[in-house]
């Protein structure tokens, strides 16, 4: 069974690798690449907190916690592709076993404590279990850490090899094949990086004090399968050859074997990786599972009193996120993706997988996530920042992959009629303002079919004395979309002549009828 | 002498001047450029070629040849802000029957590459013709010195337009609001590297400063669909205009000349070619150009 589990899990993993990069353009995939993360029960949870409702696009989560009620959490050992890494990068890191590890069980509690916590803010409209999600966060770090190192690692050195004259035709045979099948897109450098990079030297270096160290103590939606399998069906039994080595409560990946009482099982934290069958001595061989009517229950490790002050600091944590200033300036340039929900159910909805920034750096690679420069209500949503990229006129992937419609399936038509802001010109930049010469090249990629920038032409005159006559670029607000092109090409080395602010984004709350 | 010797050698003398001065004389009797109207992209590429003197004149066998059409714009090829791809598709095949040992095509695009590659459907029929497309790399560009260049001294150009043996350069006729027209000179800015947005300012010496260094064999305008406004992007039908023609020269600074007439414009309003003829660029005289026009069907 252990086996089966491991080639389970590398399978699974390998289909979310897969989904990840199909997430590009020209995104004609047969299966949505949002898919797995639907797979995250918190995400139909909250989505039913707030809207109480629950959309039939999370089929895959219901399904998966409707099958936690007899099977346990499962999904925590065979399919979640952070627990998979967390595996994996264990190999490497080598966690002490429970004799030493088995301290941190007093940390149990605390992955309740983060869900409750969750769900009270939740009921405040306060939304920040996303930087939870174990699908978000694996989603998060391929796409702003694991991919951009991959692609820079191999480009760079292809691009190294080819300077080696005689090898060359292998070398750009190698770089075809990697940019036609691995990574066609040009190398990302996203804004940002610390603090993604930060937690995840904290998830995998947690694995030093022990084993799925983050799975035992911290991940959420780990406490919500462990609330569904208190009365799993499946159980595991031991016969009575059992020699006592205690070689499975040892290595128990979840310390979910009680010292001592090895013949039962702490249903809520076990994740059914089948270890313990696997590390019982071949002699003894006493340990079966199977299923059970009556099964017994094995109880949450969240007292009364955690779960008063958790209440407690739920609200006061609360009442801390609410004050403080707002800061007008600086969200002036927050021009969230195209077909974005209006801000307050934007931030309710959006889960910081950042798949739509992933499946842009394919596209004008515009989007970006927020830092911590930004309300921390806003960590790691995506941002289009348009000096770095801008948002392709002809693409809306942005909104197809969206796994909670935080940003709407916008038909093309529509996006291309949705502005994301408005451009202004710094006529303190700008080169014809400043030099009175010609340039335009906001003006020859502006995309919109009656051009949004448009030009004066006027005769300046010159410091010699000599005139001459200069075209001066203005902007039509009726038909700028924001798109920020204009801003991404500006010729100036450092801040742009042209710049995109939210002005006159519009924002849907739900997808226009029949197009 | 003799008269009998006399006659004999004038009569031998002429004649083996003549049979010797027959192919130079062919060779000149080409005229400088050629306009063909009113026909099919294929039409009017094979009807220019041959009242060009036939590709032979510039391909010859084993030569590796660039084709650098207008792939800069993520639009469908009705739009008219790329090259026609039926046409790059059948100069694929005409370069190919002259004997080439391998046909080049890439483009520095404006929007994203995979996107201008797909939409202007020129990678898909450039890979059935039996081309090489390739997305341009980052570092293959290299530094070239621009000794003639008035405020450039040196810029980056791809490398496979510098080692090629055969450069054909295939733009579309566009609107362009900075520089009136965008055509052959223009066009050249798809092999260039580097920040392109600086080129725009003080436009007609920097673009001639590169272009001047970096001149193609063969300059063939696309002029089946012409976009008349919202250039060079465009985006729009209306701003379409079918004016199946195409224009054939050897000398780029003429071929760019004569597409003015498509848009009628004056030398005097575009900067660009007129800086190109100040600088000696054109091989003929623009005054006394011998024109073949063609109209076909």
């Amino acid at each position: 069974m252990a086996k089966t589990r491991r080639i389970t899990q590398l399978l699974f993993l390998l289909f979310f690798i897969l989904l990840f990069l199909w997430a590009r353009y020209p995104y004609q995939t047969a299966i949505p690449s949002d898919l797995f993360l639907r797979f995250s029960p918190l995400s139909p949870l909250f989505y039913f907190i707030d809207n109480l409702t629950i959309p039939s696009f999370f089929w895959p989560a219901l399904l998966i916690l409707f099958l936690t009620i007899f099977l346990g959490r499962f999904f925590c050992g065979w399919i979640c592709p952070l627990g998979t890494s967390l595996d994996i990068s264990n190999r490497i890191l080598k966690s002490p076993s429970n004799k030493s590890s088995g301290k941190w069980a007093k940390l149990r509690w605390l992955k309740f404590g983060i869900l409750f916590l969750s769900i009270i803010l939740a009921i405040f409209s306060i939304h920040l279990w996303g930087i939870f999600d174990p699908l978000a966060i694996f989603t998060r770090m391929t796409t702003i850490l694991f991919y951009p190192a991959l692609t820079f690692l191999t480009e760079g050195l292809l691009a190294l090899l080819t300077k080696i004259t005689f090898a060359q035709p292998v070398t750009y045979a190698v770089y075809d094949f990697f940019k036609k099948h691995l990574m066609p897109e040009s190398q990302a450098f996203y804004q940002g990086t610390a603090g993604i990079i930060g937690l995840i030297i904290i998830i995998f270096g947690l694995e030093r004090l022990s084993r799925r160290f983050w799975c035992r103590n911290i991940c959420p939606a780990g406490a919500l399968f462990g609330f569904f399998s208190q009365f799993r069906f499946y159980e595991r039994l031991v016969s009575e050859s059992c020699p006592l080595c205690n070689r499975c409560q040892v290595e128990c990946k979840m310390n979910a074997i009680p010292g001592g009482k090895v013949a039962e099982t702490d249903k809520v934290e076990c994740i059914e990786c089948f270890n313990c069958g696997e590390k019982c001595p071949p002699k003894a061989k006493s340990i079966t599972f199977r299923f059970r009517w009556k099964p017994y229950r094995s109880k949450i490790d969240f007292s009364r009193r955690q779960f008063i002050s958790t209440s407690v600091s739920g609200i006061v944590t609360f009442g801390l996120f609410s004050v403080g200033l707002k800061g007008k300036q600086s969200t002036a340039k927050n021009i969230r993706p195209p077909g974005s929900l209006p801000e307050d159910e934007f931030l309710d909805r959006c889960i910081r997988c950042l798949e739509c920034v992933r499946i842009c750096s394919s596209n004008g690679r515009c989007l970006h996530p927020t830092g911590f420069d930004q309300n921390i209500l806003k960590l790691w949503t995506p941002l289009a920042v348009m000096r770095e990229g801008y948002c392709e006129y002809n693409c809306n992937l942005c909104g197809q992959v969206c796994p909670t419609d935080a940003i709407l399936p916008l038909p093309l038509s529509v996006k291309q009629q949705t502005p994301m802001g408005l451009a202004y010109f710094d006529k303190n930049l700008c080169i014809p303002f400043v030099r009175n010469e010609d340039c335009l090249v906001c003006e020859e990629h502006c995309p919109t079919s009656d051009k949004a920038i448009k030009f004066d032409i006027k005769m300046a005159t010159l410091s010699d004395g000599s005139s001459r006559l200069v075209k001066y670029p203005y902007v039509v607000r009726e038909l700028c979309i924001g798109c920020g092109i204009c801003e991404y090409k500006c010729p100036l080395p450092g801040m742009p002549g042209v710049f995109v602010i939210r002005e006159n984004e519009k924002r849907l709350s739900s997808l226009p009828p029949s197009i | 002498m003799k008269r009998r010797d006399f006659l004999k050698i004038s009569i031998t003398g002429s004649t083996g001047l003549f049979i010797l001065s027959h192919p130079i004389k062919s060779w000149s009797a080409q005229p400088d450029a050629v306009i063909v109207k009113g026909g099919e992209p294929a039409d009017l590429l094979n009807t220019a070629l041959q009242n060009y003197g036939g590709i032979q004149r510039f391909i010859s066998r084993g030569d590796v040849v660039v084709i650098k059409p207008n792939i800069g714009w993520d639009r469908a090829p009705e739009f008219a802000a790329n090259t026609n791809p039926v046409l790059v598709s059948e100069l694929i095949k005409v370069c190919l029957n002259a004997g080439a040992a391998k046909v080049k095509i890439f483009d520095r695009t404006c929007n994203t590459p995979q996107r201008c590659y797909q939409n202007s459907q020129i990678e898909a029929v450039a890979k059935k013709s039996g081309a090489e497309i390739e997305h341009v790399r980052d570092f293959k560009f290299k530094k070239i010195a621009l000794p003639s260049g008035k405020i450039l001294k040196e810029w980056l150009v791809y490398q496979d337009y510098l080692e090629a043996d055969k450069i054909i350069n295939v733009p579309i006729a566009k609107h362009h609001s900075l520089s009136q027209v965008t055509l052959g000179l223009k066009n050249l800015m798809g092999v260039m590297g580097g920040n392109r947005g600086e080129i725009h300012n003080s436009f007609r010496q920097k673009l001639i400063d590169i272009d001047a260094h970096i001149l193609p064999t063969l300059t063939i305008i696309d002029a089946y669909r012409i976009l008349m406004r919202n250039g060079p992007s465009g985006g729009n039908l209306n701003d379409v205009q079918m004016a199946k023609t195409l224009i054939v020269s050897s000398c780029l600074v003429t071929a760019d000349f004569l597409g003015l007439e498509l848009f009628n414009l004056d030398l005097n309003k575009v900067g660009y070619i007129q800086e190109a003829v100040e600088r000696g660029l054109n091989k003929y005289d623009l005054s006394k150009l011998n024109v073949k026009r063609i109209t076909i069907g």
